[in-house]
């Protein structure tokens, strides 16, 4: 090996090459002489006026009401499509993986919303929710359901985007969960069920502790997509009523992209990047305690 | 025997209830196909019923005022580039990185397998104000370019993993056999990993398919739109054709369900493996 290592070396490194500069022209130049660089800058590009700022758009963040809002928000609905996606997820993937008939045709169904474009997902329920379901109350003579405007409200708006973001994600959460009840053996269930322990203190004392890896895994996909809320809210609500349900990585689109403030915006970006950063390693640090060798 | 009886039955419980919940499930998107083939006064009577009057006039005009030939070949072009080449160069730089017995070989692992933590949203800025200063917007294949570069952080680090497990006796055989280095990872490696090459050209398929915000921001001009922003664009400026709209919806989600059918193997696995490998 060494020696074909020596003799080819050079071509090592030429085969990296392509990659490298695509990766470099997509991401390392933009984040690190772009975006944080950007972020130490006073730069509107309405006003065509561009100086350095040093850590000023840092300190005006730290007050900026619309950003933290948002900010929170996307941590709120976050939570929820966490806890539903996985709770959810988990449930169909334990019954999955019982001996069931059908088993491809009634993943195949759970697992197509992942699948489709986030956009054209949003889309579709906006069929729902805006055409159909007003329908449904004509016909069906339910006033109460008639009565609800989803998209009038900042509480009903959320609900819907709550409900979509949940709708996409199960399929992807339900499939890593129903590999890791796989790994699970038998002869630990079956043991288990001799001294007694059956249904749910089954799934509780022997199936969940022995899935720690597969939680910290769908936890960590889940974490980092909610920071990442963009295409659901965007394409349903577009952050309506009164930009109650923008989310963070609206806010920067807004910043940037309607504002014209890039140097502001970047800061904004930078934050978000620390965020999800921070609360992604500290999650995989205490869900990776908690797994247990076999 | 009763008690075996008995779970089969409990099982076939199970199957029909999990049946009908992913029936319910894909409601949404059942009725969209529905109300598709309805002609817009039947369906706005009624969204529940079947089509008495079936039609094709939704589709036949979506198509035609959406110019959605050019924006599917559009999206189609960009897709089928990004995976080839995506998957290609991914390898080469997995493998030349698995070779590489320096501590360069490390920092070059590390670097890529970074780009997978940083979000889109952080970069967007600066990727939208660096391409149109060196007018690189709306260009189909500087798309292509950026997708390659942003996917392969997730390509290298899968591929690299699964080229650990191939035992390296095989290339030094293929080596004193008088095969040259091109051809080892040509002819010897690449097909080993053909599974692996599926599932990542599937994932690199679904991202650069349904991906809304790089072709918004990259792609200005109407000749040069990608599916989903047409659709999006579409749903602004006339919000309220919706038998057009759901016509185009549900054209644009026939291939993904067609690549889902194909390769359900691959997909399911693919995720898996992507996901464990973390």
């Amino acid at each position: 090996m060494a020696i074909l290592y020596k003799k080819y070396k050079k071509y090592y490194y030429m085969f990296i090459i392509p990659a490298l500069l695509l990766y470099a022209l997509a991401l390392l130049v933009p984040m690190f002489l772009g975006t944080i660089p950007y972020s130490f800058e006073n730069w509107n590009l309405m006003s065509g006026s561009r100086s350095f700022a040093g850590i000023n758009n840092y300190i005006k963040l730290l007050s900026d009401k619309d950003f933290w809002h948002a900010f929170l928000f996307n941590i709120s609905i976050g939570i929820w499509t966490i806890v539903g996606s996985n709770v959810l997820g988990f449930i169909i993937a334990y019954f999955l993986n019982k001996k069931i008939r059908a088993r491809g045709v009634i993943r195949a169904l759970f697992f197509i919303p992942n699948i489709i474009s986030a956009v054209l997902v949003a889309f579709i329920w906006t069929f729902i929710f805006a055409q159909i379901l007003p329908n449904l109350a004509e016909i069906m003579g339910w006033d109460w359901l008639g009565n609800i405007s989803w998209f009038g409200s900042p509480g009903t708006a959320s609900f819907t985007i709550i409900l979509v973001s949940i709708w996409q994600q199960i399929g992807f959460l339900m499939i890593i969960y129903t590999a890791g009840l796989q790994t699970v053996p038998e002869e630990l269930i079956e043991a288990g069920k001799m001294d007694g322990c059956t249904g749910f203190r089954l799934v509780r004392y022997i199936q969940l502790p022995l899935l720690m890896p597969t939680i910290t895994i769908n936890l960590f996909v889940s974490i980092s997509g909610a920071f990442k809320a963009f295409d659901v809210p965007n394409a349903m609500t577009a952050g309506g009523p009164y930009g109650s349900t923008m989310t963070a990585a609206m806010d920067i689109y807004q910043e940037a992209f309607v504002r014209y403030n890039l140097g502001y915006g970047a800061a904004k970006s930078v934050v978000l990047f620390a965020a999800v950063a921070a609360v992604t390693l500290i999650q995989l640090h205490f869900t990776r305690k908690r797994e247990v060798e076999l | 025997m009763t008690k075996i009886r008995k779970k089969e039955k409990g099982n076939i419980v199970i199957t029909l209830v999990l049946l009908i919940l992913g029936l319910i499930f894909v409601a949404p998107i059942l009725l969209l196909v529905m109300n598709s083939f309805k002609p817009y006064q039947e369906m706005i009577k009624n969204f529940l019923s079947f089509p008495v009057n079936f039609t094709l006039d939704n589709y036949t005009t979506a198509i035609a005022r959406m110019d959605f030939v050019r924006v599917f070949f559009n999206s189609a072009f960009v897709t089928i580039l990004t995976v080839v080449f995506g998957v290609i160069f991914s390898f080469m730089a997995a493998y030349g990185i698995s070779h590489i017995q320096s501590k360069l070989g490390k920092f070059l692992y590390i670097l890529f397998t970074m780009g997978q933590i940083i979000p889109f949203h952080t970069i967007m800025i600066a990727l939208q104000t660096m391409m149109a200063k060196y007018d690189l917007t709306n260009k189909l294949t500087v798309l292509v370019c950026l997708y390659i570069g942003f996917h392969s952080a997730f390509g290298i680090f899968t591929y690299v993993g699964f080229l650990k497990s191939i035992p390296k006796e095989l290339e030094e055989a293929a080596c004193i056999d008088g095969c040259g280095v091109f051809r080892t990872m040509v002819q010897v490696i690449f097909p080993l990993v053909k599974p692996t090459s599926i599932t990542i050209g599937v994932l690199f398929f679904l991202w650069t398919w349904n991906d809304f915000l790089m072709p918004s921001l990259m792609i200005s001009s109407s000749e040069k739109r990608t599916l989903t922003v047409m659709i999006y664009m579409f749903r602004s400026n006339a919000s309220s054709e919706w038998n057009l709209l759901i016509a185009a919806l549900t054209l644009s989600i026939i291939p993904i369900v067609l690549l889902y059918i194909l390769a359900q193997k691959y997909i399911t696995s693919g995720i898996t493996a992507g996901a464990i490998k973390m």
